[in-house]
């Protein structure tokens, strides 16, 4: 709701809490929920992880080494022992110095001290205070409490970058998925904006079936993501023979139990889809399921898993790029809805030429007979200049108009598109970002050959040729592909008429081309500097 | 025999030597306030008490040994009485030294340790004085 998103944006944000236990401290722990390899002080390595260690990267940590006497964390590995295991110890480390430091009455002299969160209140303020060349290092608010931050803070929406892994309650959103073989492994942590698809084999039985938690709904909806609950979208169950049916009531879970020596209710599948803001903050979370029944007889089942990231308010459309195309993703293209441009609040969703918005062109097929082809396409590649054909065979019974109807449909397709997104990840709002595609038709024979054969001058489409002009846009280090221009010309042949019983044999091509029109990067160069001496009006005064 | 001489010969000496260890006391203080400034931070803040606090017992310590010694000197005990009641100002800005510093070292509890146990010391010596004296 928007006023808790206000009411979080008021409050001062901070900065984690600084860890001062040493017991606690790790530096080399780097990898989230994983074993460090050599790092002695990680809380994720288990005993038989220790044992494979070589040495301890972080052999002491201890605090501020200025105290008199002050904890220390010895890490050391005992390579004696069979097999080696990891020994730690707390001591107290003495400092000999005479000017070590004995005690002190202010707080924050042992530590930095945590910046300040801009919010858009004290901006203004921090802007004045550190915006110039130099600062000092003591502010007028030096004695301020440093309780007044509250790091952890559960209910605070927490913000996500790209590839970050999904937070929840106790640890990461897991996907499960194969590692090194084709069996699952439940470490593989689902990152922010990572739309993944993974499949893996599980070894399940009928008698462990309500022991077993990985195949029961419980373990994919409990961990909430940070404040937010994973809601069950829809249950599928798979009957043994593979029927999938849809059910009703989705808001029941069905936990693995045994039902007539079949264990039922596994899961078979789970599909989430994440919500999110435009400001990285996830607001839903939803789970699709798939349930089945196992046998006595199995001994494994093959578990499939999706997540997706949805932006709020918009309906999904696969990106060919961002900002720029890359080469080798389809190009996005569509029609733009009935009366443009007056009604603008019509939202543009109906951009869509197949199922993904993509231009399509025809695919060959190894029959190579056109009239077989029965309408397989392949989507225009960015940057691949593609060629495809196929030979129609013309007898004399075939008439003009049906024919010519039917290569057209051959060549563009069921529904050629009118525009062409320009940048990769054009959004359907912005009109200007689209292309229109230009529509030229030319003949194989001149003009006055056409007129000479007047009677039966059957006009049919022997190829379509695309050609998409790019250019590239942006900065010269990173340049960006942008499509400037993309023309769809249409060559049309003469059907002579055939007499009968004869047949004739042509060819029908498509081809995409794709020309770089970039125009190349000029530097610019200032000016040079002139001098502006001129004289001064009257200066030759009594002789001019 | 030196009945009629009613002054105390070990205070006196007593505060003759706190008068040099009071000189290095104060210099070895100054010090380390530099030395603290320049190592930790230490802000304005903080810096000014302690540094104020220092310099009003420098003076004190003057009035209190001079006052101490004409007292035992001239027998007389007043100024000793007077210097008795400076003293217990000196000992409370010595345990502010010893223990409300911004930064406390070792060397500052050592040397106001001592400072302390010189205090108790002269305390001692000075109330049998004044007893010698009254009686």
């Amino acid at each position: 709701p928007p006023e808790t998103h206000a009411a979080a944006r008021a409050r001062t944000r901070s900065g984690p809490a600084p860890v001062t236990d040493v017991a606690k401290l790790c530096v080399c722990d780097l990898l989230v929920a994983q074993c460090d390899v050599n790092c002695c002080c990680d809380p994720d390595c288990s005993a038989a992880d220790f044992s494979l260690f070589t040495t301890c990267s972080v052999p002491i940590v201890t605090g501020d080494n200025r105290l008199c006497s002050q904890k220390a964390a010895i890490y050391s590995l005992d390579v004696e022992a069979n097999p080696p295991e990891r020994i730690f110890k707390l001591i107290d480390q003495v400092n000999p110095s005479v000017f070590c430091i004995h005690a002190t009455n202010y707080k924050q002299a042992l530590s930095f001290s945590s910046p300040e969160m801009p919010t858009s209140e004290n901006f203004d303020q921090l802007l004045e205070q550190f915006g110039s060349a130099t600062f000092s290092a003591e502010p007028d608010s030096w004695n301020m409490n440093t309780d007044a931050q509250n790091p952890s803070d559960a209910n605070e929406t927490y913000r996500y970058e790209y590839g970050v892994p999904v937070q929840t309650v106790d640890a990461f959103l897991r996907l499960p998925s194969p590692v090194v073989s084709s069996w699952c492994s439940d470490a593989n942590p689902a990152g922010f904006l990572v739309n993944q698809a993974t499949k893996c084999t599980r070894s399940v039985s009928v008698e462990k079936c309500g022991s077993i938690q990985a195949v029961s709904m419980l373990f994919y909806i409990n961990s909430g993501i940070l404040a937010v609950n994973i809601t069950v979208q829809s249950v599928v169950v798979q009957s043994l023979n593979g029927m999938r049916t849809l059910l009703n009531g989705s808001d029941v879970l069905r936990l693995p139990m045994i039902l007539d020596e079949l264990c039922i209710n596994i899961v078979l599948g789970v599909s989430y889809h994440i919500t999110y803001t435009d400001a990285g903050e996830i607001i839903e979370a939803a789970a699709s399921f798939v349930l089945g029944a196992i046998n006595k007889e199995a001994l494994s089942i093959q578990q499939s898993f999706e997540i997706s990231f949805t932006q709020v308010n918009t309906k999904p459309v696969p990106l060919s790029g961002n900002p720029g195309y890359v080469v080798g993703l389809p190009i996005r293209a569509g029609f733009q809805p009935q009366g443009y441009p007056f009604p603008v609040e019509i939202l543009f969703a109906a951009f869509n030429t197949n199922k993904y918005g993509q231009l399509t062109i025809l695919q060959s097929t190894s029959n190579q007979d056109c009239l077989a082809a029965q309408g397989a396409r392949t989507p225009i590649l960015f940057g691949y200049n593609m060629i495809s054909g196929c030979k129609l065979r013309i007898t004399a019974a075939m008439k003009c108009q049906p024919l010519t109807q039917t290569l057209l449909d051959l060549l563009k397709g069921q529904s050629f598109p009118e525009y062409v997104a320009s940048f990769g990840n054009s959004q359907a709002q912005d009109v200007l970002d689209w292309v229109p595609i230009t529509h030229l038709h030319t003949s194989e024979q001149t003009m006055r050959e056409i007129y000479n054969t007047f009677q039966s001058s059957c006009q049919i489409p022997v190829s379509l040729e695309i050609e998409v002009k790019w250019t590239k846009y942006g900065s010269l280090v990173n340049p960006q592909a942008r499509i400037v221009n993309i023309t769809a010309t249409t060559t049309t042949t003469m059907l002579k008429q055939l007499p009968p019983g004869r047949e004739r044999t042509i060819p029908i091509t498509s081809s995409v081309v794709f020309t770089d029109v970039s125009s190349p990067a000029e530097p610019g160069y200032k000016a040079w500097p002139t001098i502006n001496a001129k004289l001064p009006f009257d200066f030759f005064f009594p002789f001019v | 025999n030196s009945s009629y001489q009613l002054s105390s010969v070990p205070l006196q000496i007593l505060f003759y030597v706190n008068g040099i260890y009071y000189i290095f006391y104060f210099l070895a203080t100054l010090a380390m306030i530099v030395y603290k400034g320049e190592v930790f931070s230490y802000p304005d803040d903080f810096l000014a008490p302690d540094l104020a606090l220092l310099f009003i017992m420098a003076i004190l310590e003057v009035l209190r040994l001079y006052l101490g010694s004409k007292g035992n000197l001239t027998e007389e005990e007043a100024p000793l009485g007077l210097s008795l009641v400076i003293t217990v100002g000196s000992v409370i800005l010595s345990v502010y030294f010893l223990v409300w510093q911004t930064y406390v070292l070792k060397a500052d509890v050592i040397i106001n340790a001592v400072l302390l146990f010189t205090y108790g010391l002269e305390s001692v010596l000075k109330v049998v004085a004044i007893a010698a004296f009254v009686s």
